[in-house]
């Protein structure tokens, strides 16, 4: 007890700090590093994976997590295109695809809520069977490209706006939301209170099941939001991405914020600082010309380096277990 | 009779924060030691010292005349200390054998042997435990057993009890009493710590009392009574305030009929319950762990799931209701204030303001879906005013508050839900002596304005003390109604267990 308050450094602090040390030895040590336009496209490759990252934070505040965004990303976004390829109508093309999205999360809410399947499995079967029936039934080559008769909606993803790029601008928009949703709603107050402890949550009144549903819809609008922004940057949906290490950097952001996985702690802030780190990370490492291979290396590293630094700083000892029982 | 240990000057400090300081305890050679003081008091800190735990930052701890300071709760077993906790450290899916010689296990593990080793010792100990069971279908007394056999299996010479008879029915804790007769006569010192003062009286030969981290006093037993430890815990005189006689306080008059409850089952825990509450007084149901009383509040407030739900109605106002689910239970009126404030009370995360306010926000009393932040702290100010809530200031976490703070913030969470009956259970359990008074007091006032307050509590005094009208559940149904004046804890008691 008494010792939450007084705890020296947060895991985000101890993150921001390690941001901060690697971008001040980045800018030392590689040259073009520390420039502006280095430095707007750090945030912007990793815009696409603080976006995701947001949703994937929410969930897990919520005490749940959601391992199909990535499907649901790819093959919503696919769907929607290779439909507006075919010369339906650009509202309709992305009316089906945002549905097909909000398919998929109810599904997963349902599952998860009324027949109480751990998120993790319903989850993780639920992104398998998306990307199975996508490449079945709804797009027929693995790579859908973006074409100009899009209009407008290609300023979310490419372009720049007063010298910021635009998919800066969408996750500033997305985590500006979703800091909203989550600190000065109803449905905010709800997920934390959820995610914090489930059985009091119900007790005093909160409708549990519906909003675990609320919240995989979010998660899965979330996602179709970030496959937009990811097709109109680069003008195509690869839809290998399911195959590839996503998901688990999308974990990776923001549980190295600091995102706690027992739900109830943290926000979209932790998110953002996650990101920073990350961007920082994968960018100079690029810039050093390090292997994609070691780069994983020193990825998972960071992590555990992160979780370890938490654990040292914040431990769980009887303290924090008895809460208030010395 | 020589000491087997002497604590000289013992403080402990969490990050700068003495739990306990410059703490003096002794323990004679086979004597029964009661521990007692409010929560926060530092009784757990001094027993997890001794039982390698957590080490003491200064002052010096002797065993047998050596200087120790034990790094694990292996080293404190081997030198012979072992700690039976609270909430208990076996393995449920695994048998009693196999339990009692929990990290003994040899690389190939015969357990035929083992059985028949458990089965001596449980039969030297005189405890009526079948080793091939599995723990998981023990009772908590049976539980308690496994863990001493434990506990002597490992030739401990001093055992220490966080708080043994919490979770036991008057029969277990008698049960229990005569196994620490036992373990005494066979040499054993023993280390309690009492949350029941009468218990403690009866049993122990010695009693220390902390308060606020300091030893306040050490006597024998025999020149101890219930208003000298009370005094000595909280500094004052207070059981009179606690337990004012009967006769001095005006019993109130039922009002409208609320609630009515009839033939009620669920399983073979609920059975055929019927009974009514009226508004404008206190019901006191009274019953041990069990009989049913607990899941009776769930059901009608809507917390057990309604798949286990046989049969029975429930009425309120005279209108039929059947909850799913608790929202429509609060937002018609009914709360429940739970006995595990940890498991079902209040949110970790949250400080005291967002508590309270989560439960405004939940029974929908907010206009839209946006929370208002004025709102919030307005609320806040307003009930742990009215509660009486020591805390530095609103935005404090609740984990960091006393448990007697703590309770007061899960029923101002439940209060400004705009409750019409309000069902307490066990309102006092893990409460410091200080605020159960005023739980009590507030409790009262409750029903004088009109609410239809139902308390429901395993402790006699409590029932006796608070109630208009007692009722007396027993093996799933409310089996006999008392008025206060008629009403004494033997026939309360008789009418409980038979």
């Amino acid at each position: 007890m008494r010792l939450g308050r007084l705890s020296a450094l947060s895991q985000e602090q101890i993150v921001l700090g390690m941001a901060v040390v690697l971008f001040a030895v980045f800018a030392l040590s590689i040259d073009g590093f520390l420039t502006a336009g280095n430095i707007l496209s750090v945030i912007q490759n990793v815009s696409v994976l603080g976006i995701l990252g947001a949703g994937m934070a929410m969930s897990i505040i919520g005490r749940g997590i959601d391992l199909s965004v990535v499907s649901v990303m790819a093959y919503s976004v696919a769907w929607t295109l290779s439909a507006f390829n075919q010369d339906v109508n650009l509202y309709l093309a992305l009316l089906m695809g945002f549905g097909f999205a909000l398919a998929v999360g109810l599904i997963n809410g349902i599952l998860i809520a009324y027949i109480e399947i751990p998120a993790i499995f319903a989850t993780l079967a639920s992104g398998t069977a998306v990307a199975g029936f996508g490449q079945y039934f709804l797009v027929d080559t693995d790579v859908v490209f973006v074409s100009d008769a899009v209009g407008r909606l290609m300023s979310i993803g490419s372009g720049r706006t007063l010298g910021v790029p635009n998919s800066v601008i969408s996750l500033a928009i997305v985590a500006g939301v979703l800091y909203w949703i989550l600190h000065r709603t109803v449905f905010g107050r709800y997920l934390f209170a959820m995610g914090d402890n489930t059985r009091a949550a119900r007790v005093a009144g909160i409708p549990v099941r519906p909003m675990m549903v609320a919240q995989y819809l979010l998660t899965a609008t979330i996602a179709f939001i970030a496959g937009l922004v990811t097709a109109m940057a680069v003008e195509s949906m690869n839809t290998r991405v399911v195959n590839s290490t996503l998901v688990y950097d999308v974990i990776l952001i923001a549980v190295i914020g600091g995102i706690s996985l027992s739900g109830g702690r943290g926000s979209v802030r932790n998110v953002l600082i996650g990101t920073v780190m990350i961007g920082v990370l994968l960018n100079g490492m690029t810039m050093m010309n390090m292997p994609y291979t070691a780069q994983n290396i020193v990825k998972g590293a960071i992590l555990l380096v992160a979780i370890i630094a938490d654990s040292f700083f914040n431990p769980r000892d009887e303290q924090t277990s008895q809460q208030g029982d010395i | 009779m020589d000491e087997i240990i002497r604590m000289v000057g013992v403080t402990k400090e969490y990050r700068g924060i003495p739990a306990i300081r410059d703490v003096d305890f002794t323990l004679r050679r086979g004597e029964v030691h009661a521990l007692l003081g409010e929560n926060g008091a530092g009784k757990s800190t001094l027993t997890k010292i001794l039982a390698g735990v957590t080490q003491r930052t200064h002052g010096d701890v002797l065993f047998e005349g050596r200087s120790v300071n034990f790094a694990t709760p292996a080293e404190a077993l081997a030198a012979g200390i072992a700690m039976v906790f609270q909430e208990n450290s076996l393995v449920p899916s695994m048998s009693v054998a196999q339990n009692v010689f929990l990290g003994d296990e040899t690389f190939f593990n015969r357990l035929r042997g083992k059985y028949i080793a458990a089965q001596q010792l449980m039969g030297s100990l005189n405890f009526l435990v079948d080793p091939w069971a599995n723990v998981a279908t023990l009772g908590a007394a049976k539980k308690q057993m496994v863990e001493i056999a434990r506990a002597v299996r490992q030739n401990a010479k001093v055992i220490i009890f966080d708080e043994p008879t919490a979770s036991l029915t008057p029969e277990e804790v008698a049960h229990f009493f005569s196994l620490i007769e036992r373990l005494k006569a066979r040499g054993v010192s023993i280390v309690f710590i009492g949350h029941a003062l009468e218990e403690s009286l009866r049993i122990a030969d010695r009693i220390t009392v902390l308060r606020d981290g300091e030893h306040v006093l050490t006597d024998a037993s025999a020149n101890l009574d219930r208003d000298k430890i009370v005094q000595a815990m909280v500094g004052r005189s207070l059981s009179n305030e606690i337990y004012a006689r009967r006769s001095e306080r005006k019993i109130r008059k039922p009002g409208r009929k609320a609630l009515s409850v009839q033939d009620l089952s669920m399983g073979n825990i609920v059975r055929n319950n019927s009974f009514t509450v009226y508004r404008g007084q206190i019901t006191g149901i009274f019953g041990l762990i069990g009989s049913g009383r607990t899941e009776t509040a769930k059901i009608v407030a809507g917390v057990e799931k309604r798949r286990f739900f046989h049969g029975g109605e429930v009425f309120l106002d005279g209108r039929r209701i059947r909850y799913r689910v608790p929202r429509q239970a609060v937002r018609d009126g009914i709360v429940y204030v739970t006995e595990d404030r940890k498991i079902e009370g209040f949110f970790d995360s949250m400080s005291i303001s967002e508590n309270i306010h989560t439960g405004y926000v939940a029974a929908g009393l907010t206009k839209g879906m946006v929370l208002r932040l004025d709102e919030m702290r307005e609320l806040a100010e307003h009930w742990t005013r009215a509660l009486n809530v020591k805390a530095i200031n609103t935005d404090a976490q609740v984990v960091e508050l006393s448990g007697g703070n703590q309770q007061k913030v899960v029923i101002a969470k439940s209060l400004v839900q705009k409750p019409k009956v309000i069902f307490f259970d066990e309102p006092t359990r893990g409460v410091d002596v200080g605020a159960i008074a005023e739980i009590h007091q507030l409790i009262g006032d409750l029903a004088d304005q009109g609410h239809a307050v139902v308390v429901i509590s395993s402790y006699l005094p409590e029932v006796m003390n608070i109630s208009d009208r007692i009722l007396v559940s027993q093996n799933g149904r409310v089996v006999e109604e008392f008025t206060p004046t008629e009403a004494t804890e033997k026939r309360i008691m008789y009418a409980a267990v038979h």
